[in-house]
């Protein structure tokens, strides 16, 4: 019977593991299922044309993929490369990029039931990039939908790039 | 039979019957003549109109006409074709006569007086007519429509499926209609206490209510106690949010949950905000009902007012938030359930519980 009763706890309200990294002094969490490896920060080659949002290519083990600025796609202002800095391999619906971040803290599990919305004022895009907010050992969480980090527009432009 | 027998005569010409028929048909005073001038007139009018053509009709047909629209006839004209037929008597019906003349006498050789073909001329004059008001129910442009898409076989299924389409599209349009406009459009949320009666004051100001003092980059505001929820202090756990508007500073993690804080100083006087707000504010008075809140200064006690003592504000199109001014107290009142309208008005995920 208490077997059950968890079981059906777990289904109503599942536990989603997420990868929180530090940004400009907030920290953020994406979702542990489309974070495919965290590198150590190593030299970006800037690609010329490309959007503003996109700091360049780097080689991971022979496959070319495509760096984005997060603090720019944020409306963040510009940061300093540190011994923190990472990049985040991270695997969309269709897509491999890196996302450049301050630093990587560690992997919290939460419940749905525990994500709360965040509200949306103003103008801006990037707004509809955070998913939720969820307030975890004694700090905010801002969860991010990496799906709608860039539009279908902006995704084929980086298979351009 | 017993009148055939009554009038003496062994034997019956076509032409007694004819005459009977023709006798009973017409009558003493002649309706169908009568009645064809009028449809003469009729038939010149539907030709000049084009809507009308002249058919050439059997004249057999045309005689044979009237006696099927008498059920009666038919029956008796079965029932003759079995038995011995009774002669024609003088004084029968018109569909009697006209049946035992087509049974007993299939091919009768008719031999008629001058008067009696111009009778009979009339007669068949006006079965055409009839049948030429009756034609126009097959208009001739569906004939040729028709005949035009027999030669392709293709053109003809294309013409099915526009049909189709033209018979379906009235009845999508009920179904569209049919759903319920509750579902499609959220409904609005809206606030107690945003109302302002006649006497150019809002509902919460009728008569003496209290008010709290604070202060924000140096302004005095006031706020009615009844509006507000609890006061909190700012610690570093205020979150920014990218992607929001500038006077939004942040959430506010607090026991009662998270408060949406707004930059009260870059909301209140946009044009004369000094950056400094965001470091000197120490508290969030939360708005009653909504999970936002207004970061301030500091917080002074509340002092008790008397509606006389605003001088209330008559156009708010412009800065619908301030209710007026207190001149004693040399401060603004704000209407702070209209700032709690405009906060969730302005939140695209704002879903009311």
């Amino acid at each position: 019977m208490a077997t059950d009763l968890a079981k059906n706890k777990s289904t109503d309200d599942p536990v989603l593991q997420w990868v929180t990294f530090r940004l400009d002094g907030e920290t953020y969490g994406i979702n542990v299922m489309q974070v495919q490896e965290v590198l150590r920060y190593s030299e970006i080659a800037p690609v010329p044309g490309a959007p503003s949002y996109v700091l360049g290519i780097i080689n991971l083990r022979g496959n070319v993929v495509t760096v984005i600025d997060t603090r720019h796609r944020f409306n963040l202002s510009s940061g300093e490369i540190t011994d923190n800095t990472r990049i985040v391999i991270i695997e969309t619906d269709r897509h491999v990029i890196g996302i450049l971040v301050d630093s990587v803290a560690e992997v919290v599990y939460l419940r749905q039931s525990e994500i709360e919305m965040a509200p949306n004022v103003g103008n801006e895009e990037s707004a509809k990039f955070i998913q939720g907010v969820c307030h975890k050992n004694n700090e905010l969480l801002i969860l991010i939908d990496l799906n709608k980090l860039l539009t279908s527009e902006e995704w084929s432009e980086l298979e351009d790039v | 039979m017993s009148s055939k027998q009554s009038s003496g005569d062994s034997t019956v010409t076509p032409d007694d019957i004819l005459n009977s028929y023709l006798d009973d048909l017409l009558g003493g005073e002649d309706p169908l003549g009568a009645a064809l001038g009028e449809m003469e007139s009729r038939i010149t009018l539907a030709a000049t109109a084009g809507s009308a053509r002249v058919v050439p009709l059997p004249t057999k047909k045309a005689i044979e006409k009237p006696a099927e629209k008498l059920p009666v006839v038919k029956s008796a004209s079965s029932h003759a074709r079995s038995e011995v037929p009774p002669p024609p008597p003088k004084t029968s019906t018109k569909p009697r006569s006209l049946v035992q003349s087509k049974s007993t006498f299939a091919e009768p050789e008719i031999v008629q007086t001058q008067e009696q073909k111009l009778k009979l001329e009339k007669l068949l004059q006006s079965a055409r007519t009839q049948l030429l008001v009756e034609t126009p129910v097959a208009t001739p442009t569906q004939v040729e429509t028709k005949t035009s898409y027999i030669d392709n076989p293709n053109e003809i299924q294309e013409w099915v499926i526009e049909t189709t389409e033209v018979t379906i599209a009235p009845e999508i349009v009920p179904v569209a209609d049919i759903l319920p406009t509750e579902n499609v459009q959220p409904k609005h949320f809206q606030l107690d206490g945003l109302e302002w009666l006649e006497n150019g004051r809002p509902q919460w100001a009728q008569s003496r209510f209290d008010v709290l003092l604070f202060q924000v980059s140096g302004l005095t505001l006031a706020v009615p106690l009844i509006s507000l929820g609890q006061i909190q202090p700012l610690t570093d756990e205020l979150t920014p949010l990218f992607g929001q508007a500038d006077w939004f500073m942040g959430l506010q993690p607090t026991p009662a949950g998270k408060i949406r804080t707004v930059n009260t100083a870059k909301f209140v006087m946009p044009e004369r905000y000094d950056e400094s707000f965001v470091e000197t504010a120490k508290y969030v008075v939360s708005i009653n009902g909504v999970p936002w809140g207004l970061a301030v200064d500091s917080v002074n006690q509340p002092i008790t007012l008397q509606p006389d003592d605003v001088k209330w504000r008559g156009d708010r199109s412009k800065r619908p938030w301030l209710a007026g001014t207190v001149k004693d107290h040399m401060c603004a009142l704000l209407d702070i359930p209209r700032i709690g309208q405009m906060l969730i008005d302005a939140d695209k995920n704002f879903i009311p519980v």
